[in-house]
């Protein structure tokens, strides 16, 4: 199992949303966050925004889907612009459903 | 090292923290998250009953709650259940207790209890001491 974090444009989250629902992955978390890339930010005219909002979405999936679910998200937020956001891959080695204390995704 | 990522109902919170603090494990990092599951939110089961066989999208997706809520401007409640995230980071041969303390905790038998990943940590560091590994979590 792999856990994915992609941190997204927030007004691209619901367009990323709906095509993991429509390619069978409806399961995730989001989070509002801030922060910043390799460009220090933003410049706009004489005002400087240090820490950008963006969307982090979390899901877990099975090591075979994660190349799926990269296309998925990459696809739907890729505007070719500075800022797009990026997504980070890692292991997962267990996962437990709380309601049946089972070891299955 | 590894890292313990629960999902757990809100209320569910005090418990989950006065269980953990009596495993002997109290450090923890606590997150208000929103998210959803297989059920796809919480009013899924009642919309899938609503949503008329021909209703297709504009995106060029399989109709589901989520888009035919978008259509109709249902509360926005139906897409995301809001939930606690906890993450904690713990010595190898913790992991399995803290684990199962927190699923008796928070089990309830009914859909929505969460769920707990657990994932390896290569190394941490105690900004105050510099201490590394095992020892900063100790």
């Amino acid at each position: 199992m792999k856990m994915i974090r992609a941190f997204i444009r927030p007004e691209k989250e619901q367009e990323v949303v709906l095509a993991l629902e429509g390619a069978g992955f409806p399961s995730l978390t989001k989070i509002p966050v801030f922060g910043r890339g390799k460009q220090k930010g933003l410049q706009v005219g004489p005002v400087h925004y240090d820490e950008l909002p963006k969307t982090l979405i979390m899901m877990v999936v099975d090591d075979k889907d994660v190349q799926l679910v990269i296309g998925v998200i990459s696809g739907k937020s890729k505007t070719g612009f500075i800022g797009d956001g990026k997504i980070f891959i890692s292991p997962v080695e267990a996962s437990y459903t709380i309601r049946t204390g089972e070891a299955v995704l | 090292m590894k890292e313990i990522t629960a999902i757990i109902r809100r209320d569910k919170l005090p418990e989950t923290k006065k269980a953990l603090e009596d495993l002997g494990y109290p450090s923890l990092t606590i997150q208000s998250v929103e998210g959803r599951g297989k059920q796809r939110g919480a009013m899924c089961a009642e919309m899938d009953e609503e949503m008329p066989e021909s209703f297709c999208t504009a995106v060029k997706l399989k109709p589901t709650p989520s888009t035919y809520a978008l259509e109709h401007t249902l509360p926005k409640v139906a897409l995301y259940v809001p939930k606690r995230l906890l993450s904690m980071i713990a010595p190898d041969e913790a992991v399995e207790n803290i684990v199962q303390g927190i699923i008796r905790v928070n089990k309830t038998g009914k859909r929505g209890d969460g769920k707990i990943f657990v994932s390896p940590i290569e190394s941490a560091i105690r900004i105050r001491t510099g201490e590394e590994d095992e020892k900063a979590v100790s």
